[in-house]
């Protein structure tokens, strides 16, 4: 699909292979990173507003929403243990989700100490071998036995996980070194009225990804509908998740403003007219220090040209050809359906201070893929 | 003439046009999807105010952040006002956060492209 190579080659054809992996997968959302209140209010706002957006019923909206509240309290909860902070972001926690046809699949991944996985292995078989009603019965016991921990222990969540999905849930266990494990958590749920269940599933597939967004250290990949509500929520994320410097955060957010609204106001739809907001996929990288953004929508054959003269005339500029550029540009307000570049465009190109990369590929008659990188040390 | 006032929200600025007090600011951070829109009454406003207007104006920019579509409406404004400045006495103070390189260098640039007295205060 994806025919002409881009400049640097390295960078993008990681997102491509991502973008590709994501796509057969289904993959709509990926977050790696600590999980802090903000962050985690964020992430669901987002998927609510996805969920939303692409018309999913408020039955299935509901179901989704509890099983991302459980799970990611689930992970905050193991982020610190015997109320000690344990998990540091240099060994970050990962969440996912899924959108097949029939179903949502929630994932995550978060390390547990080596001692308290034969505990959680057996609150997850026991929680598996039971059946829904015996599940009530179950949840009724442990609250009354009152043998609750302050960080709400004894698998309460994870019973309410089971119950609200109405399927077993899928957990592994991938050692880390002698203290740590990653512990997988996988819950499936379906579209269709209760009952209906899902054969668990291999999670090695959910590890390789996560494996790759370590190597990569990706924060996070999103695949879904772009609209200035899942575009706040975005930046909220990103926001509560960087360290370091101020005016790298400033820069970084700045980018990720421009590249996202691009989508919004100017990607193509494709198949679904109804979706509020239009399809495109993006994901933020901060491999050595240097954070690498990536954004990847369709656009409308048509345009495709026009679009290439652009980013090409904004990347020929040099030093202060670009200031002068911007410049004249912000003042000039009789130019803005011309073909010269919007201040966007330009905007990118300082506030990186690198040349853009980006690639087109022809889906069909109607559109193409665009895809744009945009990298700053 | 009836002033003017706009609660910030997440990607919308705060804003007062108040001639009863002589406040006038723009503040926060500025990304909505449409910024023509969201400044349009802005603008309206400052053409109302321009027949009527104070004999000194101080006139607030303190943005935390703006995208580029709200930097073109923001030079809007700024032509309105150096409109204004040949019937009043017209100036701006472009506040920014002590560090910010770039928000004082956008504002550098709006003072180069226009003539307005400009007086900038690191906060």
């Amino acid at each position: 699909m994806f025919t002409q190579l881009p400049t640097n080659t390295e960078g993008l054809s990681f997102g491509f292979k991502l973008f590709r992996g994501m796509q057969e997968d289904n993959l709509s959302y990926i977050y790696r990173g600590l999980f802090t209140q903000t962050i985690t209010d964020s992430i669901i706002s987002l998927a609510e507003n996805n969920l939303e957006s692409t018309g999913e019923t408020s039955k299935v909206r509901k179901r989704v929403f509890s099983i991302m509240v459980e799970c990611l309290q689930n992970i905050t909860r193991h982020q610190t243990v015997e109320g000690e902070e344990f998990n540091d972001s240099s060994i970050p926690g990962i969440f996912m989700i899924q959108r097949k046809d029939d179903g949502y699949f929630i994932t995550s991944g978060n390390v547990v100490p080596n001692i308290a996985t034969p505990k959680l292995r057996s609150q997850l078989e026991k929680i598996n071998s039971l059946q829904q009603d015996q599940l009530k019965d179950y949840y009724k016991q442990i609250l009354e036995d009152g043998s609750i921990s302050d960080r709400g222990g004894a698998g309460l969540g994870l019973i309410e996980m089971a119950r609200k999905s109405g399927n077993k849930l899928t957990f592994d266990f991938a050692k880390v070194n002698d203290d740590i494990s990653y512990f997988y958590l996988h819950t499936a749920i379906s579209k269709e009225a209760e009952g209906s269940s899902f054969v668990p599933v291999n999670l090695d597939n959910i590890k390789s990804i996560h494996q790759l967004a370590n190597e990569e250290e990706i924060v996070l990949v999103f695949n879904g509908v772009l609209n200035q509500e899942s575009l706040i929520n975005l930046l909220s994320i990103i926001e509560g998740q960087m360290r370091g410097r101020v005016d790298i955060k400033k820069k970084v957010y700045n980018i990720m403003v421009e590249m996202l609204q691009n989508i919004v106001k100017h990607a193509a739809k494709v198949e679904d007219d109804s979706i509020i907001g239009n399809p495109g996929i993006f994901f933020i990288s901060s491999k050595n220090n240097s954070y690498s953004l990536c954004t990847g929508n369709y656009i409308q054959n048509k345009k495709v040209d026009e679009l290439r003269v652009k980013l090409e005339h904004v990347n020929s500029l040099k030093g202060e050809e670009i200031e002068l550029f911007y410049s004249m540009r912000l003042l000039n307000f009789e130019i803005d359906n011309s073909k010269e570049a919007g201040l966007g465009v330009i905007d990118l190109r300082m506030k990186s201070g690198n040349n853009l990369d980006y690639s087109f590929s022809k889906v069909n008659d109607s559109v193409s893929f665009f895809t744009l990188q945009v990298s700053l040390q | 003439m009836e002033s003017f006032y706009l609660s910030k929200t997440e990607d919308t600025p705060s804003i007062v046009l108040d001639p009863s007090k002589n406040i006038f600011e723009i503040a926060f951070r500025s990304l909505p999807e449409d910024a023509n829109g969201f400044y349009e009454p802005v603008l309206k406003w400052l053409d109302m105010f321009y027949d009527n207007p104070l004999p000194k104006v101080v006139f607030v920019f303190y943005f935390e952040y703006f995208n580029t579509s709200s930097a073109k409406q923001i030079a809007k404004i700024l032509l309105y006002l150096e409109k204004l400045s040949h019937k009043s006495e017209v100036s701006i103070l472009w506040k920014y956060t002590k560090n910010d390189a770039d928000m004082y260098s956008t504002g550098v640039r709006y003072s180069r492209s226009l003539s307005l007295n400009f007086e900038f205060l690191p906060v």
